[in-house]
């Protein structure tokens, strides 16, 4: 079996008297989409930013591609993609430079046409990111973790904000990044996004992870606790019937 | 197997970020406005205070007689200009700080011929007052003189006039708008510039990538040291083409003023740097930089020289990071001086970018 590429044991993180994260443990397998659910609040960013070497851990260890975060960030920082909250870059730059700018601080050589192409973002080149809508802004974001052609992709809340369309077509692209063998670890507060989009999930609240598994196992859990929920069988949802009438097609432009 | 990854080239990816951070700049029109429009503006209006010499206006009421050989001989003068309105009109005119000084001359004999000079000056300008009255006095000694028939008086004035340098406005204002320009693109574009790279994310998305968080703030100063050289080098040009700037040495003093301008921005960037690394809001960081840049500009001679400060005030104003500036530039310009003459101004100006930049490793956030 492949050694688990991130593994996060007993990890602490405090702001002076404010626990942010708990003491928790888990573990990512090589290839998964991880999920970590839960509401504003719970700790998943700070979770994510201390295995993204952003943050300074209190107590615990976390290891990513076998490497510990905390005594050698810069060849985690190499291993690693990463996509904040919020487009977080630099004004003025054009979408084509940006690329070559992340190139350079990787030191790798890129194609920044091709990298556009990948999340069909060429006819965007020369345009800005605050030029672009949310969904393409995110898609940007995405590439952007690619540069250094990671082992692992961070994606923090990707589609908050988007349109039905826009998230629908976000999660293809990362199920096509997945693909490739790129491991994907992300945070939601969306249920129906864990559910359709990971492997695997670890649901957060209170800085604690209250349970890990895949969507399916956790809905067979709990039925088996006797959980019946008023059953009122639609075959369709409001969901579905937005979707019917606008169409799944991605709106841009 | 496990994929080798090779350790990041800190210096390509400084310049590539400086690259793209100068081109950032160059796209934003604030930039464009304050950096290069600002001084154009500030240079020509300058440039053109300084076209016009002082010179004495003098008002000659127009019931009077003007045409007495008193009056004639006023008007012939070199730098006077002469206003000729009715009494009341030229009286307000006066009381407005408009003229400096009214002057009528009436025949109170024929034969042989006398008269009279009427001199109106104000108390509110004492200087001009004086200028008025030396000049009469000269003209009416000298008609005096000739009226006793003394062609050759006892004592004589021999004047030789020295192929001196007239000192202009723009070269006096000048040295000071290449060290305004240098202490705003130093503190405002960094500091603003910082806080919203901070809050916007954009520098800890670039701190999880393997480029040293020094080397990026580098960038940021390399970016802006490009910048404050073209700005140097726009408003020097313009003011040696348009309003030929005096440059003692030619194309040596304009490398001097250059290598001058590096060092103070470098120094000032500390500034900038001590203040983004403090705070991290816009709100908070307004007040804080207005209070470290406003006294600069009014008190370090940008627009007015220190030595027209109250002397209380004159040894603060000197010490002033600006101040040290704008006097080297000046020693080298205006005062004809050699660049050696800047090094112990230049010494006090890097001594205050070491003190900032110090502060700044000590108390700098970066989000």
């Amino acid at each position: 079996m492949a050694a688990d590429i991130i593994s996060v044991k007993n990890l602490v993180k405090k702001y002076k008297d404010f626990t942010a994260v708990n003491d928790i443990s888990f573990e990512v397998k090589p290839g998964e989409i991880f999920g970590i659910l839960g509401p504003n609040g719970a700790g998943k960013t700070t979770t994510l930013e201390i295995m993204e070497t952003l943050k300074p851990l209190t107590s615990g260890r976390v290891l990513i591609d076998s490497i510990d975060v905390t005594k050698k960030p810069w060849d985690v920082k190499r291993r690693i993609g990463v996509q904040l909250q919020s487009t977080a870059f630099y004004p003025e730059v054009r979408l084509t430079e940006l690329l070559d700018m992340f190139a350079a601080m990787y030191d790798v050589k890129i194609d920044p046409m091709k990298m556009l192409r990948e999340v069909e973002l060429e006819d965007k080149a020369k345009n800005y990111v605050k030029q672009l809508s949310g969904g393409q802004q995110q898609r940007f974001s995405i590439a952007s973790t690619l540069i250094n052609e990671p082992k692992v992709i961070f994606l923090d809340e990707p589609t908050t904000g988007l349109d039905p369309q826009a998230r629908i077509h976000l999660w293809q692209m990362v199920r096509k990044i997945n693909k490739r063998g790129v491991t994907i670890v992300l945070t939601t507060h969306y249920m129906d996004e864990a559910e359709q989009l990971c492997n695997r999930l670890a649901i957060m609240d209170h800085g604690k992870i209250l349970k890990i598994g895949s969507p399916k196992t956790f809905i067979k859990d709990l039925l088996n606790t006797g959980f019946k929920k008023e059953i009122k069988q639609e075959q369709a949802n409001l969901e579905d019937v937005f979707l019917n009438l606008t169409g799944r097609q991605l709106r841009e432009n | 197997m496990k994929k080798q990854y090779r350790k990041p080239h800190q210096i390509n990816a400084f310049f590539v970020m400086m690259k793209y951070f100068f081109l950032a700049q160059t796209r934003n029109p604030a930039t464009f406005a304050f950096g290069f429009l600002f001084p154009v503006v500030f240079i020509s209006i300058f440039g053109l205070i300084g076209n016009s010499p002082q010179s004495l206006t003098i008002g000659l009421p127009s019931n009077s007689d003007l045409n007495n050989p008193i009056i004639k001989t006023v008007e012939q003068q070199k730098y006077i200009k002469i206003q000729v309105a009715p009494e009341s009109q030229l009286e307000t005119s006066m009381k407005q700080g408009k003229l400096s000084g009214i002057i009528s001359a009436q025949q109170t004999s024929q034969n042989p011929p006398a008269y009279r000079v009427n001199v109106i000056t104000s108390i509110a300008n004492p200087q001009e007052a004086a200028g008025v009255l030396s000049l009469m006095n000269s003209i009416v000694d000298q008609a005096n003189l000739r009226a006793a028939g003394i062609t050759n008086p006892p004592i004589s004035i021999e004047r030789k006039e020295l192929a001196g340098r007239q000192v202009r406005y723009i070269d006096f204002a000048l040295p000071g708008q290449i060290g305004f320009a240098l202490l705003s693109t130093a503190i405002f574009g960094t500091v603003f510039g910082l806080i919203y790279l901070k809050k916007a994310l954009v520098l800890k998305r670039m701190f999880a990538t393997p480029t040293r968080a020094i080397t990026i703030l580098l960038a940021q100063g390399g970016s802006r040291l490009i910048l404050a050289v073209l700005q140097v080098l726009l408003i020097l040009i313009l003011g040696i083409v348009a309003f030929k700037f005096y440059m003692p040495h030619g194309w040596i003093t304009f490398v001097e003023l250059v290598i001058l301008s590096v060092i103070a921005l470098i120094a000032f960037l500390g500034f900038g740097y001590f203040m983004a690394g403090l705070v991290n809001d816009e709100n908070a960081a307004g007040p804080m930089v207005n209070l470290i840049t406003l006294p600069q500009f009014l008190l370090s001679g940008t627009f007015f020289p220190i030595d027209n400060l109250p002397t209380w005030l004159q040894p603060v104003a000197n010490i002033l990071p600006l101040s040290f500036f704008n006097a080297a530039v000046r020693k080298i310009t205006t005062e004809g001086g050699d660049f050696s003459q800047t090094i112990p101004l230049m010494f006090g100006l890097v001594l205050w970018g070491a003190v900032m930049y110090i502060l700044a490793a000590r108390t700098f956030k970066w989000e």
